[in-house]
């Protein structure tokens, strides 16, 4: 069962993927985008990892994909045209050099002798992917970046401010 | 976690809170804007004293923390942390003195450009004392963000909105790679704890997806010191964005991935066959010092010169990577202590001559300037003889004992490759020094201003260069302890 | 004050930069010369209190290391900043701060309306501040720093007035003589520093030493470093063969030759033999070397200086001459004996330069002893003090240049043997005859100048009173080291003094013979009686009869005219060295390897790099994902070397 669906989740993600970067209109894009989230959410579930795969949906697939849309939609979307140069060259050496990549890393993921999977406890993994025990863990162990991701977050803000905002006095 | 780690993390404390400070500062009173810069000067100038004087010291009573750890383990203290913790707190300070007249000059003084200098530095220093995966990753962006915006300050200019959206979309490639490193190193090593993976290390090595995790992980920050072949972005980042950006980003920005490849390559490199990752740098070295120093020759923009030249200089320290031995490591930090001034000073000097509308920032402007400008053309011509490595300057002894680690590595090749590529720099580094003493300028009339604090950020940086050229010797030793 | 030593090296640094940097906006003089004096009088007291110090310790503990930082290190070398406090380096740090004290305080009456005023005080202070670092070195690698510093003030000194003439070219062109002909002795310095590096490992003077003094060391390593520093002291010293810049650096204002050319810089390089004493002891050829060279050079400048006419010129030979006799002490292996001439010959060499230059001051820059003339009327306070130090220098007792002369003569006889004595005495009574023809000529007779348009006078008290300070040293001076068979072995205080410092090397080397006091005194009253002898004969020549010098000098003028012309020696090495060199560069290394060969190469290769600049430049090309797509290649090469080695 968790194979079955793993497969699908996995080549609905890929599908999507791929779909992302060739469909030429960004809307479409965009939501084979959605798609892609969608698919990573459910490979999350199979991880037991509830917290993260609500979190994915409701953030990603939901809000931050609103306003992606929404931005795409006020804009003109063919300024993004002009912007990059489209040469087919780059385009064929960009395939080449990609290919080649996954070929490699697929060789070397097949030359790994992977060791036995830590087979945890099923009852175990579950209790992780809480929201208490993420809860629990973010104060504790991982306190710091916790902070520091916040001062991430608050230095994004600011340089958006900086780049966008209309009048800065 | 205890107080005692509050206490011990003071340096990113000062920082951080100093972020908060002037965000409330440039929110709630009108008035205060005008001390934000004198601020932010202080809070780097204090974090900095504050690190070099912690350098050596321990925890009382206890094991070494850095063995072991802040906050559960994710952040070190005192040792070759300090050491940078310094080197960013007080090369950002120059670039904030740097950075108050050429705000004023170009007219677009806005408090968010402190707020995101100190936050790159926040997030530099959570590199370089970072004990896990996921704090070195945070680090990166912090800094990284910082970077981008800062880039495309100057909003109405062109260039410089283009350098920041290509520093973004190359910088987020890189770091797809790196976070993609970091899930391998993860996936084989079971925690993001650098300890962790380090007491594994020696059974990892023979496991490939380990070693492609780390050479992504490395290949992330090679970005972002801009070594061949990761460097394209440099000369366009470096040229559109505002000169006190440059100065920022090509030396203490620079310091920062340094230390994160320090982090994890001496490690790894002294356990596994440390010939793969040692030839890997040796070729990437080769490269980028005779790509830099040859492709700075055809320049006419003298940042853009500096932007090639900077290549490189990285390509000079990954020799230190690739000889692989302590002294190979100390020669990196003393070569970038040294780098950091040399370059602040030179950006600090562009800085001060550059006009409003982005002009006189040509080789060809630097005509007859020692009449002009006598103080600041012979500090530049110091600079650039320090660039080039003529003895006495602090960059001469970066480059001797770069080039003595790797003949010590058996590596004697790449010091002779080091040697060529200083020759052919000597070129357009002398060129400037030509232009401005023995040529005569077109346009006498073009009086130039000076302002006090820039020339402030011109001096210290030359009393360093002067003085680590002259005493190298105090240096050295206090990075040879620390490694 | 011990801890401090470096102060003394820092105030005249502090002095180069005020006046360096801020010298062209002071307005007045004074401040310039006060700044420049005050920073060497400061130094002087620095050394001075160190001195006294130094002295109520016992004499155990008297050596003392003062490290400033680390200066280079690298791989085995380790030289520091560090300044070394002993017996010698303070001896030779009283001497240079204290004559250059007093030397700094005349150049401000002597230099008055130069229009380099501030310039000249600037490289003054330099110079002090490199001679302080060569002498206060505790490492060769210093040492060296403050030679060729000392070297880079004197080209800068004796070229000063860079405008004027000076015998046949200009005085660039004598500050470019002094600076080559340096140049091949540093050559020496720095072989043998490498050398020394080499045995020993180390280039701290303790560290050598030690090793030195222990010695598994073959002798012919020994022989070999000391003739190499040889040949640097040479240089610096001003001996055969390497002695024809120092008649030249005449060019310079006066308080230089003082200065540099006779008190302080040109004994460099007797203290460089003193300071590796131990080396030289353990190379008897080297010893014998150094001795022949001295002897043979204190005489052949002495026989020059007997027919010289231009007032510096005389001098310029005597100082040559008396260098040669401290080398000649060194030779013999009588270190202190060496270093008290040094000190002596200080105080009076000083003051007959600065006499020399009141006069000329006083004179309005004329030069020719011919044209001068009882000049005692108008000066009578120069006219003293040059006849006190004509008198030190001819080895009269009491005067200071008897005992450290006649120190050195002692030794030649015990060690050497007769003949190195019977020439020591006879270049003394030329010493005595030609510096009494100088006084007799310039303070005595009649007057030759043309008094309608010369007009003679007192030079001011700021040029008067050092003169009076430095004659009270020459007339005192040589109490310090009275001999021992006056006073017994303790009562001489300066071979007391320096005792330590030589120690080891003196165990080392053969003492000479004993010989009875009954002989010293006999060989004494020789040479003093011949000086007296010689004085006479110059006033009963140049005061009562005139023609006979005339008569001489054209009966055997074969004779005069070599002497005259220095024996050609500048014309022979025209003629040997210059000329061929010259002749080759010219047709060889210039018009065919550096033109065809190395012009030509270069121009190739900058073409070539010029030509991969452009075409790198194209790769630049702005477009995003060119970039990427570099940066992926990049990726996947390093993704396939890693699969690949694994």
């Amino acid at each position: 069962m968790e194979v079955i669906l793993f497969a699908v989740f996995a080549s609905i993600a890929v599908v999507s993927s791929v779909l992302v970067v060739t469909r030429r209109n960004p809307v479409i894009a965009a939501l084979c985008l959605i798609l892609n989230f969608g698919s990573l959410a459910g490979m999350y579930l199979l991880l037991s990892a509830q917290f993260i795969a609500v979190v994915q949906i409701i953030v990603y697939a939901g809000a931050i994909m609103v306003l992606f849309l929404f931005v795409l939609m006020l804009l003109r979307p063919d300024m993004e045209r002009s912007f990059f140069r489209h040469d087919p060259l780059f385009k064929w050496a960009a395939i080449i050099v990609s290919v080649f990549t996954f070929l490699l890393l697929v060789y070397a993921i097949i030359l790994t002798t992977f060791n036995a999977p830590i087979l945890a406890n099923h009852a175990k993994t579950i209790e992780i992917g809480t929201v208490e025990a993420i809860g629990k863990e973010l104060f504790s162990n991982f306190l710091l970046p916790f902070e520091a991701i916040g001062f991430v977050l608050l230095s994004a803000t600011v340089g958006a401010m900086l780049l966008s905002k209309k009048k800065l006095d | 976690m205890e107080m005692k780690d509050l206490f011990y993390a003071m340096p990113l404390l000062i920082v951080g809170g100093g972020i908060l400070l002037i965000l409330l500062i440039d929110m709630f009173f009108k008035g205060g804007k005008k001390i934000i810069p004198a601020l932010t000067f202080f809070i780097l100038l204090g974090t900095a004293y504050y690190s070099l004087f912690t350098i050596n010291q321990l925890p009382i009573g206890l094991m070494p923390v850095s063995e072991f750890g802040l906050f559960y383990g994710m952040l070190s203290f005192g040792g070759k942390a300090h050491l940078f913790y310094f080197l960013f707190n007080f090369g950002s300070a120059i670039a904030v003195l740097i950075a108050n007249d050429y705000l004023k000059k170009i007219e677009t003084e806005y408090s968010e450009y402190y707020i995101l200098l100190l936050s790159s530095v926040l997030g530099m220093m959570l590199i370089a004392g970072s004990r896990n995966l996921v704090m070195i990753f945070i680090g990166l962006e912090q800094m990284s963000i910082s970077f981008y915006a800062l880039a495309g300050y100057r909003r109405k200019n062109i260039l410089s909105n283009e350098a920041a959206l290509k520093y973004f979309l190359l910088g987020s490639f890189a770091t797809g790679f790196l976070i993609y490193g970091m899930a391998f190193i993860f996936g084989t090593a079971q925690s993001m704890m650098l300890i962790d993976i380090f007491s594994q290390t020696s059974v990892l090595v023979k496991n490939p997806l380990f070693m492609i995790g780390i050479l992504l992980f490395l290949i992330g920050f090679t970005f972002k010191i801009a070594a061949v072949p990761f460097h394209m972005w440099a000369p366009d980042v470096y040229e559109g964005s505002p000169t006190s950006v440059t100065a920022l980003m090509a030396t203490v920005g620079k310091a920062a991935a340094f230390s994160a490849i320090l982090l994890i390559f001496v490690s790894v490199a002294k356990m596994g066959p440390n010939s793969v990752f040692s030839s890997m740098f040796s070729v990437v070295a080769v490269l980028s010092m005779l790509y830099g120093s040859i492709a700075a020759i055809a320049q006419k923009d003298i940042k853009r010169m500096l932007a090639y030249s900077s290549i490189a200089h990285a390509g000079y320290m990954t020799i230190g990577l690739a000889a692989v031995n302590p002294s190979g490591i100390a020669g990196i930090i003393f070569y970038l202590v040294a780098y950091t001034f040399m370059n602040l000073g030179a950006f600090g000097i562009i800085a001060l001559l550059e006009s409003k509308e982005g002009k006189f920032l040509s080789i060809e402007d630097y005509k007859g300037l020692g009449t002009r400008q006598p103080f600041l053309a012979a500090s530049l011509a110091i600079i650039m003889f320090a660039l080039s490595g003529i003895p006495p300057f602090a960059g001469f002894f970066g480059k001797y004992y770069i080039f003595l680690a790797a003949i010590q590595s058996g590596d004697t090749w790449l010091a002779l490759v080091g040697v060529l590529s200083s020759v052919i720099s000597v070129y357009f580094y002398l060129r400037v020094v030509v232009y401005m003493y023995f040529s005569k300028s077109d346009d006498e009339s073009a009086i130039l201003e000076i302002s006090q604090t820039g020339l402030l950020a011109v001096i210290a940086s030359l009393v360093l260069v002067i003085a680590f050229g002259l005493a190298p010797g105090s240096l050295i030793r206090l990075i040879s302890g620390l490694i | 004050m011990r801890n401090l030593i470096y102060l003394s090296v820092v105030f005249p640094l502090i002095g180069f930069l005020v006046n360096g940097l801020l010298g062209r906006k002071f307005k007045s003089e004074k401040v310039v010369g006060i700044i420049g004096s005050g920073a060497v009088g400061a130094a002087f007291l620095v050394v001075l209190a160190a001195f006294v110090e130094t002295l109520r310790m016992p004499e155990e503990g008297r050596a003392l290391i003062v490290t400033l930082f680390q200066w280079v290190k690298a791989g085995n070398l380790d030289v520091s900043i560090a300044y070394q406090i002993d017996q010698l380096s303070l001896v030779m740090g009283l001497v240079v701060t204290g004559v250059g004290f007093l030397i700094h305080i005349y150049s401000i009456g002597y230099m008055h309306g130069d229009k380099g005023f501030w310039r000249f005080f600037t490289y003054l202070n330099l110079f002090i501040f490199a001679m302080m670092n060569l002498v206060l070195a505790d490492n060769f690698l210093l040492m060296f720093l403050g030679w060729e510093g000392v070297g880079l003030c004197s080209y800068l000194l004796i070229g000063f007035w860079y405008d004027r003439k000076f015998e046949k070219s200009t005085t660039s062109d004598a500050a470019k003589k002094a600076f080559v002909v340096n140049r091949i002795g540093d050559f020496g310095f720095l072989i043998g520093m490498f050398l020394i590096y080499l045995n020993f490992g180390s280039l701290n003077f303790t560290t050598v030493f030690a090793k030195a003094g222990v010695g598994n060391i073959p002798e012919s390593t020994f022989t070999l470093i000391a003739l190499c520093l040889f040949i640097g002291a040479a240089g610096k010293s001003a001996q055969i063969p390497l002695f024809v810049w120092l008649p030249d650096a005449m060019a310079g204002p006066t308080p230089v030759s003082a200065l540099i050319h006779a008190a302080t810089m040109v004994t460099a390089g007797v203290y460089l033999v003193a300071r590796c004493s131990i080396i030289y002891a353990s190379a008897p050829m080297a010893l014998t070397v150094v001795a022949v060279i001295g002897l043979a050079t204190a005489f052949f400048a002495a026989t020059v200086g007997l027919v010289q006419t231009d007032i510096k010129k005389v001098l310029a030979y005597s100082t040559v001459s008396q260098l040669g006799y401290m080398f000649l002490a060194m030779g013999m292996g009588a270190f202190s004996a060496g270093i008290f001439h040094v000190v002596t010959h200080a105080f009076f060499k000083a003051l007959l330069f600065l006499g020399a230059g009141s006069v000329i001051h006083g004179m309005h820059d004329e030069q020719d002893i011919r044209k001068y003339g009882n000049l005692k009327k108008y000066m009578p306070k120069t006219a003293k003090t040059f006849l006190i130090a004509a008198i030190a220098i001819s080895g009269i007792p009491p005067f200071a240049g008897f005992f450290s002369k006649d120190e050195i003569l002692w030794e030649a006889f015990s060690v050497g043997g007769f003949g190195f004595w019977i020439f020591g005495v006879i270049t003394a009574l030329f010493t005595a005859f030609y510096m009494f023809r100088l006084y007799f000529l310039t303070f005595e007779g009649k007057e030759r100048f043309d008094s309608h348009h010369v007009h003679p006078h007192e030079s001011p008290a700021v040029m008067t009173i050092p003169l009076m300070i430095l004659a009270f040293l020459s007339i005192v001076g040589g109490f310090l080291g009275m001999p021992a068979i006056f006073v017994g072995e303790e009562g001489n205080l300066f071979g007391r003094w320096l005792a330590p410092i030589f120690k080891s090397a003196e165990t080392k080397i053969f003492t000479g013979a004993e010989h009875s006091h009954l002989m010293e005194i006999l060989l004494m009253a020789i040479s003093v009686a011949g000086a007296a002898l010689a004085i006479y004969f110059a006033k009963f020549v140049y005061l009562h009869k005139p023609e006979i010098a005339e008569k001489v000098s054209a009966k055997l003028k074969p004779i005069y005219t070599t002497l005259l012309n220095k024996y050609y020696v500048d014309e022979i090495y025209d003629a040997v060295v210059v000329n061929p060199i010259r002749l080759v560069s010219e047709s060889f290394l210039w018009k065919i390897t550096d033109v065809k060969l190395i012009d030509g190469l270069l121009n190739k290769s900058a073409a070539l790099v010029d030509y991969l600049s452009g075409y790198i430049r194209k790769i630049q090309t702005g477009a995003v994902q060119f970039y990427a797509i570099i940066m992926m290649t990049g990726i996947l090469a390093a993704l396939f070397w890693i699969i690949k080695s694994l």
